[in-house]
């Protein structure tokens, strides 16, 4: 694809793939940040964030530090 | 939808199933192809979804999208998040599908694959869909709360509590069984266990990467995971046929028992970053995979299913398990057509997760279909193998003796002509030294798979590689469910403990954590090892008594749904959950009964206690057991497993009198009762 021919294409193309990154994130219950951060500045614009490595650290602790419960 | 669409669909999908039906009935004397099974199957759950599953959420439920649900009210971008509905739904199913829908079939099948099929297909639609479907809404409803906070909520205190210990059983029953399959699938195959003792390494470096050298980069992490993972398959080849490797990889029952009670224990004490995480991760890519990849598979290679549609077995004889169709064949397959375990994830994080009242249909219902399809897929691997290969693989060596040679005379005789080089060669073809005695559903379903996938993708050639990924599918996910399952035990009985001694309560105090840990895997060891040092088999008896605990839990699941229903008074629609509560009772209490009392040593508990004991008492052998040390084991255990089945006879009955209780006073009531959250509470912060 020629990069100066369609940026707006290029742009939705690029967004389609992060929509379909997070959806697989999400499937399979993992942290996904980009996601945190869009939801941090819906909600709570101008609010300190968490840095990437915290938020995973975070997630991953909420999910299984109880234990799941995974089917037979 | 386009109502002239609608109106030429429907019928069409209607008679497209009822033709599937019908060369499923009518194809008797030849063998019928797969492709009918599997269609039929779809066309009920299509069916099944478009009219009952609606009729149950407009009429009966009246989801209504108005109302706040709580991942809108709570909306913290962690546990609770608003998700889009098809995401969520593979989410769903994800966490409810794991080796349950793929064992319980693949052990029906003994009868022949229509019982199977026609409880799987009539169960999911009428009790675990409506189940799932249920207990989601009245989580939602009830703002997340967990299964057992529900039953405190709207039976009582004690109801609540008593359901708490219940789960905590099955928990340590099913934990006991999942272990036991991995176990009776990897006995002396070094190929198997060095793939499986693969993934630990594999799940350690991705658990580092995510943490420590690319801090996030969960999505890297998992693609050379999976990678490692396929590599690890090639290897574990190279382990088998090497002389030097193959002993340190080639054990025997017990070991791996005593290997699987240490990994336990280990595993569920590291930080979840570690191993449990990213091993989860690696469990569900395969899951997800390898369910399309067999979906797709039947359908290229449309393979006839070998099995009668019924076995002579069905009159309770049969070697994989005994008992009657009824009860037993309702018990057995549990997870595709309807699971108590299913009620704690959709009273879990999917709750928590749902954006609009009216998605749960399609999440609740709709991924319980899935999960029964799953079902279906397994019932026709184990359905397209020859029969003869399939007794081979899953009577016990009690029955079938240790030689091919052996169990080919033996199954020839109950009718299922088989030659001990046909058995021989089977295991030459999946890389194996012996096909016999695998009982448990992993091995059969991998050999089914192996040939399907083996004819779609690859050849004959590649059998064993594909057999070898079916049993790396199943082992990962039940080693991240021991090591989940653990965990969650230990809280339980943290809680628990917390009641008599306050600091063992304390889930940051390590000591208690650690007693906590080693009383679970304790218990959970305790059945294994007996399970595996079993002369009799071990699976045929802990598989049951997994079976009617988990349909117990359904039953509970299903009591609360009707009390629910019943105090938002809708009693005119209590059927919905009543017919299908009364038949898991019927049949869980009749089973359970029968495991205790029934006067067969091959089906009563008690009946194989008082047979061995007797005889050991008088010092006289009973094959296969070899010492009267043995024989006395047999008889305590089958003592231990009598009074495990009475604990969950006696649970539900008193649940049934509770439930009964608070329907009758609700019934009373002219107004509803149920507590639910009321529909006019907003977001947080944006309404009082």
């Amino acid at each position: 694809m020629n990069d100066a021919g369609n940026p707006e294409a290029e742009r939705s193309l690029g967004r389609r793939w992060q929509s379909l990154c997070s959806a697989c994130r999400q499937v399979f219950g993992m942290p996904d940040y980009e996601r945190y951060l869009e939801h941090a500045a819906q909600l709570h614009p101008g609010a300190p964030v968490l840095s990437r490595d915290d938020y995973c650290a975070k997630v991953i602790e909420r999910r299984y530090g109880q234990g799941v419960g995974r089917c037979c | 939808m386009n109502k002239l669409t609608s109106l030429l669909l429907w019928p069409a999908i209607a008679i497209l199933g009822a033709f599937s039906f019908a060369a499923l009935a009518l194809g008797r004397g030849e063998s019928v192809n797969a492709v009918w099974l599997v269609t039929a199957a779809l066309c009920v759950y299509f069916i099944a979804y478009r009219f009952y599953s609606k009729f149950i959420a407009d009429k009966v439920l009246r989801l209504d999208d108005t109302r706040v649900t709580p991942a809108l009210r709570h909306n913290d971008g962690m546990d609770y998040v608003p998700t889009n509905k098809w995401v969520l739904y593979g989410h769903h199913f994800a966490a409810i599908a794991g080796a349950g829908p793929l064992v319980g079939p693949v052990l029906a099948a003994q009868m022949g694959y229509l019982p199977g099929t026609l409880w799987i297909l009539s169960g999911v639609v009428l009790a675990g869909a409506v189940q799932d479907f249920i207990v989601l809404f009245a989580s939602v409803r009830r703002d997340g709360k967990s299964l057992g906070e529900m039953i405190k909520m709207e039976l009582g205190p004690v109801p609540g509590t008593l359901a708490l210990v219940g789960v905590l059983a099955i928990m340590i029953i099913i934990l006991a069984v999942l272990a036991l399959i991995v176990v009776k699938a990897l006995t002396g195959s070094p190929w198997g266990l060095f793939t499986i003792f693969a993934t630990i390494p594999i799940a350690l470096l991705m658990g580092v990467y995510m943490r420590i050298i690319r801090p996030g980069r969960v999505g890297e992490a998992s693609v050379f995971g999976v990678v490692l993972l396929l590599a690890s398959i090639f290897l574990g080849r190279a382990v088998a046929e090497s002389a030097t490797w193959a002993p340190w990889f080639t054990l025997t029952g017990p070991q791996l028992a005593w290997a699987l009670i240490v990994y336990g224990a280990i595993a569920a004490s590291l930080p979840v970053w570690l191993m449990l995480a990213p091993r989860d991760y690696l469990s569900t890519f395969l899951k997800i995979g390898t369910i399309v990849a067999l979906a797709l598979g039947i359908y290229y290679v449309a393979p006839l299913l070998a099995m009668p549609a019924t076995t002579r077995f069905i009159d309770g004889s049969g070697p994989v398990f005994s008992g009657k169709l009824f009860p037993f064949l309702f018990i057995t397959i549990a997870c595709g057509s309807v699971s108590g375990f299913h009620a704690l994830i959709s009273s879990g994080t999917t709750p928590k997760m749902v954006e609009k009242e009216s998605h749960m249909r399609f999440i609740g219902f709709g991924g319980m279909l899935a999960e029964s399809f799953v079902a279906v897929m397994a019932l026709t691997a184990a359905s397209v193998l020859d029969p003869g290969i399939y007794f081979a693989m899953n009577a016990p060596a009690a029955v079938i003796g240790t030689t091919a040679a052996h169990a080919a005379e033996v199954i020839s005789g109950w009718g299922f002509t088989i030659t001990p080089e046909l058995i021989n060669q089977t295991a030459i073809d999946i890389g194996e030294t012996s096909i016999l005695s695998r009982a448990g559903g992993a091995p059969t379903l991998a050999v089914g798979m192996a040939q399907i996938l083996g004819q779609a993708f690859g050849g004959k050639s590649m059998e064993a590689f594909w057999y070898h990924f079916a049993i790396l599918f199943e082992a990962l996910f039940i080693l991240t469910a021991v090591d989940a399952g653990t965990r969650v035990g230990r809280f339980m009985i943290q809680d628990m403990l917390g009641h008599l001694y306050k600091p063992l309560g304390d889930t940051e105090f390590l000591p208690a954590n650690i007693v906590a840990t080693l009383l679970c895997v304790g218990l959970w060891g305790y059945f294994l090892y007996q399970g595996v040092v079993d002369p009799l088999g071990g699976i045929n008896t802990l598989w049951q008594l997994f079976g009617v605990g988990n349909q117990m839990l359904a039953g509970i699941a299903l009591l609360l749904c009707t009390s629910v229903l019943v105090k938002m008074k809708r009693e005119r629609y209590v059927w919905v959950t009543l017919a299908p509560t009364a038949w898991l009772l019927v049949t869980t209490l009749t089973a359970g009964v029968q495991k205790i009392f029934h006067p067969d040593p091959a089906i009563g508990f008690l009946a194989l206690a008082r047979k061995f004991g007797d005889a050991a008492a008088q010092g006289t052998l009973i094959a296969p057991a070899k010492s009267i040390a043995e024989m006395q084991r047999v008889a305590f255990n089958n003592t231990l497993d009598a009074v495990v089945c009475g604990f969950f006879v006696l649970l539900v009955v008193a649940m049934c009198v509770f439930a009964a209780k608070i329907c009758l006073q609700a019934l009373k009531q002219s107004r509803p009762t149920a507590q639910e959250i009321p529909p006019m509470s907003g977001p947080q912060g944006a309404m009082p």
